[in-house]
């Protein structure tokens, strides 16, 4: 490496003569509001960070004590009795995984619809975001109150399957959303290299765009996954809850929201303990949901 | 418009008043044409003259998108195709088409390759593996890629990727090969060995080629077709094009006085 010799402007005096110094009034007060700025900005994160971190505090304060091995082999039992959580559990884990398994091909098909499909018919098209995009916020009582009404009172009771099919209504919008705006992502000129091959459009869609976009896909099914495992509103008109070992899906069927719900309200002090332990495995399954699609999509982007 | 009668080689395509609109547009107005076969036909003019839009036609590309619609007659093997009744899927495995910008499938560079041609042919996986290879080293990409033919395509370099993707329209043994500006995206070294290749190719194929690099032009076509606003002013040798053109717009253009 070749040495420059310094310039006279480096070895003179620092920038700190009249004309470095912006003293009119409009520089102090661009300099005053930048500070200020920062400094909400700082406050709105520390909020909103003490929030979270005092939430996980109190949980693993308060649920970390029923960890044990009772409560995932034990079913819920009468108060004093050491119950566990393992029908809450095992219901949650069929509700979802049904939930998922039933609303996500829908999801996937729509949104495939959605963004693939926008020569056929712009208005349709139009209609049926619109119409998506309302179910992702519709208030999810009202969701479990329709099944309620298309399912549960027919059959004459409640069932595992009626809240796994209440959970499948808040999946199907979250993939619709993601499944497009991920399909939409894949370059236009992919999709005509596909078409110039001579690959017949089911194909092109499929193995092509669909592909380019698993990534993306898979992080909105995890993601709907996530959002429908803490649900506790569409399970209470669906599958009531079950204090007994059950994983017949045709009966009503125990779940972790549910449970923490009758229990945190129980004036057994085992009960709380029990639904604080319940919050605190749930809230451990979606931060690792979440973890997990971080760590997908971290993949992708190198 | 002036056309000189192209000296023995038939035409694979002809194209004859041919009028193609977007919309309301107007784009292209009362064209005629001959692709000869076995040679490289380029096709230069200003941004927005029609050249582009003429190649997606040869391989109805425009059907993709509604309000785009063409009149008039693309003769190919004896057919109308840009008729009602034209079988599109087997109309594209016979004129391929390379685009400006590399566009390999997110899977392996063997699958690539291999997914064009199971579109249209039944092979073992011996015919399939010794079809691959044959394309890959007649885009001289054989050498830098054979010991990872199952690694993803996107980790190519720009210009690899651009010769997969002619290796993987040719994989599918087209009758011609349309190419939209394919090395305005790539660097003079790739330009370099795309043109080498497209020279080879014409042994085997019937190569049109939009350009906007006049030079490009005056090196690889044997035939070169001037579009301006929507016309085809003039189709000539490329020799006589750059040297002796009877056109004044053609004179202007070539010379750079305008576009």
């Amino acid at each position: 490496m070749t040495t420059h010799p310094t310039t006279p402007a480096a070895q003179a005096a620092p920038c700190a003569g009249a004309r470095w110094q912006g003293n009119s009034v409009s520089d102090i007060r661009r300099r005053m509001v930048d500070r200020v700025a920062t400094a909400l900005c700082w406050a709105a994160t520390v909020l909103v960070l003490l929030m979270l971190f005092s939430i996980l505090f109190v949980l693993v304060r308060n649920g970390v004590g029923g960890l044990r091995w009772v409560t995932f082999v034990h079913v819920t039992l009468p108060p004093g009795q050491a119950g566990g959580l393992a029908n809450a559990i095992v219901g949650s884990l069929i509700q979802t995984g049904l939930a998922v398994l039933i609303g996500a091909p829908v999801g996937l098909l729509v949104g495939i619809y959605l963004a693939e499909f926008t020569a056929t018919d712009g208005k349709l098209i139009n209609f049926v975001r619109f119409v998506s995009d309302l179910l992702l916020s519709a208030p999810s009582i009202l969701v479990g109150l329709f099944i309620y009404m298309i399912v549960v009172v027919p059959s004459g009771h409640f069932s595992g399957l009626a809240g796994a099919l209440a959970l499948s209504m808040l999946v199907v919008p979250v993939v619709v959303r993601t499944t497009e705006d991920m399909l939409r992502l894949v370059p236009l000129a992919m999709r005509e290299a596909a078409i110039a091959l001579g690959a017949p459009r089911w194909r092109m869609i499929l193995f092509v765009c669909l592909r380019a976009a698993r990534e993306g896909v898979a992080t909105g099914i995890l993601l709907a996954l996530a959002r429908v495992s803490g649900e506790t509103a569409p399970l209470l008109f669906t599958s009531l809850g079950n204090m007994n070992w059950s994983m017949a899906p045709g009966k009503p069927m125990a779940s972790l929201p549910v449970t923490i719900y009758q229990y945190a309200g129980a004036a057994y002090a085992d009960w709380t303990a029990l639904a604080w332990t319940g919050a605190l495995l749930i809230t451990a399954a979606i931060l690792m949901i979440n973890i997990t699609v971080r760590l997908g999509l971290g993949r992708n982007r190198k | 418009m002036t056309v000189a009668q192209n000296d023995a080689a038939p035409a694979a395509i002809s194209v004859r008043n041919l009028d193609f609109y977007y919309g309301a547009h107007h784009a292209l107005k009362n064209i005629s044409i001959d692709f000869p076969q076995g040679q490289v036909t380029g096709m230069i003019g200003p941004s927005g003259c029609g050249k582009s839009t003429l190649l997606r036609v040869l391989n109805r590309m425009y059907d993709l998108y509604p309000g785009q619609r063409a009149t008039g007659e693309v003769i190919f093997d004896g057919c109308n195709i840009i008729g009602p009744k034209v079988n599109l899927n087997v109309l594209r495995s016979r004129v391929g088409m390379v685009f400006q910008k590399p566009t390999p499938f997110p899977m392996s560079i063997y699958d690539n390759i291999a997914f064009g041609v199971r579109l249209h042919e039944r092979l073992d996986r011996a015919a399939m593996e010794a079809r691959v290879e044959d394309v890959l080293r007649r885009v001289a990409l054989w050498p830098e890629v054979r010991d990872r033919l199952r690694d993803s395509a996107a980790a190519l370099s720009g210009g690899q990727q651009q010769r997969l993707c002619i290796a993987r329209t040719i994989a599918t043994r087209p009758e011609v090969v349309l190419l939209d500006e394919p090395t305005s995206a790539l660097d003079p070294v790739s330009t370099a060995r795309i043109e080498e290749l497209l020279d080879e190719l014409k042994a085997d194929f019937t190569i049109a080629i939009v350009t906007h690099n006049l030079q490009q032009a005056a090196r690889c076509a044997d035939q070169v077709a001037f579009f301006y606003m929507g016309e085809v002013v003039e189709v000539d040798s490329a020799d006589r094009m750059f040297t002796t053109p009877r056109e004044k717009r053609t004179q202007d253009y070539i010379t750079g006085r305008f576009g």
